[in-house]
């Protein structure tokens, strides 16, 4: 039987794909990961459909790649890293299987995205904290699943939070589900007895779903998956604080971290707010002028109990600190309203995507740090940047602090010209020679997509060893996405 | 059998003459009873976890590594122990070597900035708060309290408590781990595995965090854990706690943003209403049913006593008939301690009037009898330091939990009568028998936030009994073969009273394979112990843990 066919018996035959242009969108994406062309594109519609897939590449030695989310895509992950591949287009699985204000958690399928997902939770006075501004077709759970930082540090527990239970079919296609509803046979009886998959460890001595976190797709697929909400705030006012440096924001937002105070809590330098909040090229070049040159961005929200006092206390609070710091909180600074930018914050992005606004391609640098060590990081972005003549002021940086502060997310952006050919080989020598040294000086690439891979396990070589390992035992045969990662 | 002349030999010259003893008389000392807090086994009267081969107290991880490796060239299991709490941290065969971690006792570092310690095995609860205190910062303390290992139960075994709410689970704090993996290789895992510092457990890539631990830890089973990472909490108290009283009425006068207060609640809609509440409204700084474990009739008796040095248990009796007992015992029949700590003065005045709303909107109060000064401040030290553990055991010097309603504030408490209430009817029959002590029947304790943020609540019924009595102790083991079945046949899941049957058996050895098997295959989801056995296999070649690993054999294989 025909590859197709084969697979058209598992999903039925409107369910796969070999349309030549549809091939070919999968076989690149916007990172400088070499294109490979995949085979054919499969959507299924349930996780038995997802399993019985799985299930046939094992016998059949075929390479699949999960993909949920839609274009544009930026970070190779998604893009075969070997030929004869089929894509697993999660896209179709599009349930929002429960909301539970109570407990606050929601239950989704991996198609959903957060556009999808944020009006049904509003109608139950919740809402999700989300990436800073994904694009209108990401995927909730492919973003949580791939450790995407979100913008309130205060609420990360957990360093996988909101993420919390997961259905997951591994590469040897058993299914396994994680975390609390690990525990329960059945989950309608679960919600019978009120209870409500909001712890995200076990089942058992391992965290499983910790394996599929950052994994590419390399380890299983995740067919659903729980997330913790919060309650939709209400107040929510958004203040700017302006420095000149970044250093002159640190103690500021320490404290705000330490005392666990603010909502949204990002420092961000003028081009990527520009990207953010700029219109067209000319707009955006105009806009990084105006300005200030760095900015913490203070959430400051009100949900349900006493929400007003909420927000003027802690309006009351963080502006004497800021006080304390030299530093000032304002509802509008040169080029930018609070309002607007909270706006910004609270939607997905607009067209095209915010990186891709100023020029029609972009790469971005990122890793986990800390926020004292992240002047360092910038100033060899730049000094690497100045060398290879890419214009400095372009260089967006946005450090967003994960897990109540124990670290932070540093992401440089550096948009470029994909069609001009010299600025994208001097882009891609940049971004070669630039993480290099991040690495070197000590940036911990925990994702570490493309080029990063080599980079981050050669310093690493036990973990790489477990990691295979690992690998060998969730997907002996090497059928999902193989070629990412040290796999 | 005993150790090898030559293996012995060979762990002496790893960790010096010193640190290595066979005596029999010492190897005696480092077994645990099975009939006083097992925990959670048994109890089993006169029954002791098997004699160990020889116990090393090792210097360093490379010393861990060089034991390690001996013990997979003589194929000899070993068990490595921080504080000895509990009998997860003994051997279940004989022969086995023991690990005393003592002498790995320093906090490495306190990072005051990214807020988080580095912590060898030894490190207990009460020491790295102390020292988190003096820089402004505090540490999760689980559940067992202030004298156990830090590193125990945030890479081991369980590390929930009191604080979790604010603090969060351990297995939430856990930053980095280094590993003597039982192949005797060290795995670094996180940032500090590519010596970059501690700050982050997951990556590159899938996290093998996963790998360490779960709801619970791999008990030992699974290698040695010589450093890890945990994050801390901000800490708007003085630089050292002003401890004043005398033993066991430690109280401890603090500035006025830090208030302890026991809720009452009218109903248990109503208490998991406020339970919601405070998870919604982000208050609280330590959040718990803690003193229930008194029981729900003798905890006002129980908190007098303790709170007054004068008293001894004896006064039960006449102040069980104080009316104004009775009237505290009424007033927190269904209750918790809740701790607010402002971090500036708005923050505390928010946090009050948050409270007091959540209060008015279910129909609560602050018990008025907890808010004397002698026990406001009692009851402040011991919620934050956690340092009163040994009043799990006070009544008869033996207790264990059952039942174990964790789940959502609902699930414990819905049902016709509430779950709670079934539960402690049962348990009332029971104590009439005479052999668990009578109080009241609701023994439930447990967190009202049993993760960071909330989201769990009610943990398990305590239930007290003497340990060197036989009839006492027999007839709570068999009250609690009657906990696991009511608990069964009303879905309310599986009970902390069996909760390592699947390892140790009644003989306190290994659990036979066919029982284990049962136990194990009967899960939710067997799945996951298939996977684990393949961990085993592929990281433990030697199989030189034990069976508090859970690990099932495939059937066809
Ligand atoms: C009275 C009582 C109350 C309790 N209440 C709670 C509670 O509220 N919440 C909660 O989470 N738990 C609770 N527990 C269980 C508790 O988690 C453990 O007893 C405690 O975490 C560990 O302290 P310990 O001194 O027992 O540790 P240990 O005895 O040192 O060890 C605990 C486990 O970890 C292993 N271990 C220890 N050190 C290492 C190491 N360096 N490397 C590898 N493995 C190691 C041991 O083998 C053992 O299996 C309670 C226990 C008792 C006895």
């Amino acid at each position: 039987m025909a590859l197709k066919d084969e697979l058209a018996g598992i999903v039925g035959s409107e369910c796969v794909s070999d349309d030549p242009e549809a091939l070919d969108a999968y076989s690149k994406d916007l990172s400088f990961v070499k294109p490979v062309k995949p085979r054919l594109i499969i959507k299924p519609g349930s996780a038995d459909e997802v399993q019985a897939i799985v299930r046939w590449a094992n016998q059949t030695a075929t390479p699949l790649v999960p993909v949920s989310s839609g274009p544009p895509r930026f970070r190779g992950d998604t893009v075969p890293s070997v030929p004869g591949a089929v894509i697993v287009d999660m896209s179709g699985m599009k349930k929002i299987m429960r909301i539970d204000r109570r407990n606050r958690v929601a239950m989704i399928e991996p198609g959903v995205t957060y556009t999808e997902l944020q009006p049904e939770l509003a109608k139950e006075g919740l809402r999700l904290t989300t990436p800073l501004l994904p694009r209108a077709g990401k995927s909730v759970v492919a973003s949580l699943l791939e450790r995407e930082p979100t913008l309130i540090p205060r609420q990360l527990w957990a360093s996988l939070d909101p993420l919390r239970c997961n259905e997951i079919i591994w590469g040897d296609g058993n299914k396994l589900v994680t975390g609390d509803a690990g525990n329960w046979t059945s989950m309608e009886d679960a919600w019978e007895r009120k209870q409500a998959p909001a712890g995200a460890t076990g089942p058992g001595q391992a965290d499983f779903y910790r394996f599929v976190s950052a994994a590419q797709g390399s380890m299983g697929i995740v067919t659903w998956a729980s997330v913790k909400c919060e309650i939709l705030p209400a107040p929510h006012k958004l203040f700017i604080v302006p420095a000149r440096k970044p250093d002159d924001l640190f103690d500021f937002t320490y404290r705000l971290l330490k005392f666990r105070f603010a909502d949204e809590l990002l420092l961000i330098n003028n081009s990527s707010l520009a990207y953010i909040l700029g219109d067209g090229p000319g707009g955006i070049k105009a806009l990084m002028k105006e300005l200030p040159p760095w900015v913490v961005l203070v959430g400051i929200a009100g949900r349900s109990i006493l929400p007003e006092e909420r927000v003027a206390y802690q309006e009351k609070d963080i502006a004497d600190i800021a006080g304390k710091s030299g530093l000032k909180l304002e509802s509008a600074v040169p080029g930018a309203r609070g309002d607007d930018v909270l706006k910004a914050l609270l939607s997905t992005s607009r067209e095209p995507y915010w990186k891709l606004g100023y020029k029609a391609g972009y790469q971005d640098i990122l890793f986990i740090t800390t926020l004292n060590r992240t002047p360092e990081y910038i100033k060899t972005v730049k000094s690497v940047a100045e060398a290879s003549g890419y214009p400095t002021s372009d260089i967006g940086v946005y450090v967003q602090p994960l897990h109540q502060g124990a670290n932070v997310h540093c992401e440089f952006i550096l948009p470029f010209d994909r069609d001009d050919s010299k600025e994208a080989t001097g882009m891609q020598q940049l971004l070669t020679k630039a993480s290099e040294k991040l690495i070197e000086q000590g940036a911990f690439f925990s994702r570490p997509y493309g080029i990063w891979a080599d980079m981050a396990y050669k310093r690493d070589a036990q973990t790489t060893t477990v990691l295979k390992k690992l690998k060998g035992i969730f997907d002996p045969n090497n059928v999902m996405n193989p070629g990412k990662l040290c796999f | 059998m005993a150790l090898a002349k030559e293996a012995y030999r060979e762990l002496e010259e790893v960790v010096g003459k010193e640190y290595i003893s066979d005596d029999p008389a010492l190897l005696d000392c480092y077994r645990y009873p099975l009939s006083h807090t097992a925990i959670h086994i048994g109890p089993y009267y006169r029954v002791y976890t098997p004699r160990g081969a020889a116990v090393l107290l090792p210097g360093s991880a490379e010393e861990v590594q060089g034991i390690v490796k001996v013990c997979n060239k003589y194929k000899v299991k070993f068990k490595p122990s921080s504080t000895f709490w509990s009998a997860w941290g003994f051997p279940l065969e004989d022969d086995t070597i023991q690990l005393d971690m003592r002498r790995m006792d320093k906090i490495l570092e306190i990072d005051d900035k990214n807020n988080y310690a580095v912590v060898e095995p030894h490190v207990i609860g009460a020491t790295l708060q102390a020292e988190a205190m003096k820089v402004g910062l505090n540490t999760h303390i689980h559940g067992p309290g202030a004298s156990c290992s830090c590193l125990a139960s945030a890479t081991a075994l369980g590390g929930l408590g009191p604080d979790t709410l604010y603090m969060g689970h351990h297995n939430e704090n856990l930053l980095g781990v280094e590993w003597v993996m039982p192949d005797g290789e060290i795995l670094k895992i996180g940032s500090v595995g590519s010596g970059l510092g501690w700050f982050c457990c997951d990556g590159p890539g899938p996290s093998l965090k996963g790998l360490v631990r779960g709801m619970v830890g791999t008990n030992g089973a699974m290698g040695v854990f010589t450093k890890c990472a945990i994050k801390l909490y901000p800490w708007p108290g003085p630089a050292t706690l002003p401890v004043e009283g005398k033993p066991p009425a430690y109280k401890a006068v603090l500035p006025d943003n830090l208030r302890a207060y026991t809720l009452g609640f009218p109903s248990w809609k109503a208490w998991a209403d406020s339970c919601y509440m405070i998870f919604d409204s982000g208050i609280g700084y330590v959040a718990h049913r803690q003193f229930n474990m008194f029981g729900r009739d003798l905890k006002g008796a129980m908190v007098r006593i303790l709170s007054d040095p004068t008293r001894t248990l004896s006064d039960i009796e006449e102040l069980l008939k104080d009316p104004e007992v009775q009237k505290m015992t009424e007033d927190m029949k269904r209750d918790y301690q809740i701790v607010l700590a402002g971090m500036t003065p708005g923050d505390i005045e928010w946090q009050d009037k948050a409270l007091d709303k959540i209060l008015e909107e279910t129909g609560g109060w602050k018990v008025k009898a907890m808010l004397e000064p002698d026990l406001f401040n009692w009851s402040l030290l011991y919620m934050i330091r956690l340092g009163h553990k040994n009043l799990n055991l006070v009544f008869g010097g033996g207790y264990d939990g059952c039942f174990g309603l964790g789940g959502t504030p609902d699930f414990g408490t819905s049902g016709e009568p509430a779950r709670v209430e079934q539960v402690t009817a049962f348990k009332v029959e029971w104590e009439k028998k005479g052999n668990v002590v009578a109080c009241g029947g609701d023994g439930m304790m447990g967190g009202i936030g049993g993760m960071g943020g909330g989201g769990h609540s009610l943990w398990e019924n305590f239930t007290h009994f003497d340990p060197a009595d036989k009839a006492s102790t027999e007839g709570t083991f068999e009250f609690f073969n009657a906990t696991a079945k009511y608990g069964a046949e009303k879905g309310l899941g599986p009970g902390m009273e069996k909760m390592n049957d699947y390892a140790r058996w009644t003989d306190g050895y290994t659990t036979p394979k066919e029982i284990r098997d049962r136990i194990l295959g009967s899960a939710a989801q067997p799945e996951a112990f298939r996977y684990q056995r393949k961990f085993k296999e592929t990281f433990n070649p030697n199989d030189l843990g034990d069976g508090y690993y859970r690990t099932l054999d495939d059937p066809d294989e």
